[in-house]
């Protein structure tokens, strides 16, 4: 391999390890170097999310100033709380911390593009757990929750995107399914943890969730 | 996708939209300021400005970086109406920043710290590409610039934050 190809590589692995031309992709076949640089990129790249994704109630404990607009931007978020339909659904501690959370990343939703393997693992070997599933995933980031680095992905079903948590320290005893903020969920065992999955598209199918469980090793 | 449509209805469908991306607005704008407070007011006059030109989003799927864009728009036009002083880096973590508030997890914080710290130039479209999901491309046309700086930036930003993350540096381009 030439000195060229590899700085070529290198160039766009360190800027846009997702979105690598092709004639990296072939020259990563051949480069063990460049791999080894794009294997370190994604992880990097894992990382540099979840640094991103700041925890926003810490954007909230301190009191907002007064502003001259604030109550026409009440009003506009207003609307949405109108619907809060799920007043009439009670759920548990744990469903609403999963469905905030998940709220805070709604952009999560938008990606389309699915994730390496080399990806994924960065995510799972961070948080040490195994996850194998068929699904593609388009989002992957370790994510603070209750005190813990917990997996968080979202996998393209035939309904569309879904989000995954994986909860190795949340133990819940049964099936339970949640609304919240116009979103389906349902919290399910597995193991000695529990697993999350939340949808746009009404419930969640029950062979998608086996499947998911199914692909789950602590 | 379902188009956006301006009835009753979709004005709700909007708000909800607002509403799903606002955090990472917050978060975009956060580090755009380094000040949670000015990311507070960017993002408030963001979500007024985009209810107001609501109908010029006419797919959903481009309301992300639709906003990104507004959210870019507001910061500059807020320091350029304040005429608000530039942030000095040493003094950010004293002001106790939310991106620099405690973390459990210290190698996060040093990444957070080290973020923060990059110039602008480097920082904007890391932020962008890396939380915005903007391609080189869109990131390109949303500064710019080629899409060789683009790479170059980002490569440059990458690489100051490898040694944070326990890698070597890689060799520069030019």
């Amino acid at each position: 391999m030439s000195t060229t190809d590899c700085r070529h590589a290198r160039l766009h692995i360190g800027a846009a390890p997702h979105e690598l031309p092709a004639e990296v992709t072939r020259h990563l076949a051949g480069c063990t170097e460049c791999s080894r640089f794009r294997d370190e990129t994604l992880a990097l790249d894992a990382r540099l999310r979840s640094a991103l994704e700041v925890p926003l109630p810490r954007f909230r404990e301190q009191a907002p100033r007064p502003r001259r607009l604030a109550l026409a931007a009440s009003g506009v978020l207003a609307l949405l709380l109108a619907g809060g339909a799920w007043f009439l659904n009670p759920k548990p501690a744990l469903a609403g911390e999963v469905a905030d959370h998940v709220m805070h990343e709604a952009g999560s939703w938008n990606r389309q593009q699915v994730l390496s393997p080399a990806e994924i693992n960065a995510v799972l070997q961070q948080a040490g757990v195994k996850f194998d599933t068929s699904l593609p995933v388009v989002y992957a980031i370790v994510c603070p929750f209750r005190g813990r680095h917990v997996p968080h992905f979202v996998v393209q079903t035939a309904n569309g995107p879904m989000t995954v948590m994986l909860l190795a320290h949340e133990k819940v005893s049964a099936r339970t399914e949640f609304s919240e903020h116009g979103l389906s969920g349902v919290l399910l065992p597995a193991g000695d943890g529990s697993v999350a999955l939340l949808t746009h598209a009404g419930a969640v199918p029950e062979g998608v969730a086996g499947e998911i469980v199914g692909a789950v090793r602590w | 996708m379902k188009p956006v449509s301006h009835g009753t209805s979709a004005g709700a469908a909007f708000t909800r939209l607002l509403e799903m991306l606002r955090p990472d607005l917050l978060r975009f704008a956060c580090w755009l300021a380094r000040d949670r407070s000015v990311a507070e007011d960017v993002v408030q006059e963001t979500m007024i400005r985009a209810w107001k030109s609501r109908e010029e989003l006419k797919d959903p799927a481009a309301a992300r970086p639709w906003l990104f864009t507004i959210v870019r728009r507001e910061h500059a036009r807020l320091y350029e109406r304040k005429r608000l002083p530039l942030v000095d880096i040493e003094s950010v973590e004293a002001l106790g920043d939310p991106a620099l508030a405690t973390e459990a997890d210290a190698g996060l914080l040093d990444l957070r710290r080290a973020i923060m710290q990059l110039p602008d130039e480097y920082r904007e479209p890391l932020v962008l590409q890396v939380l915005g999901g903007f391609t080189t491309a869109e990131i390109a046309s949303e500064l710019q610039l080629t899409q060789a700086a683009v790479l170059t930036r980002l490569f440059r930003a990458r690489n100051r934050l490898r040694t944070i993350y326990g890698l070597a540096p890689a060799e520069d381009v030019e």
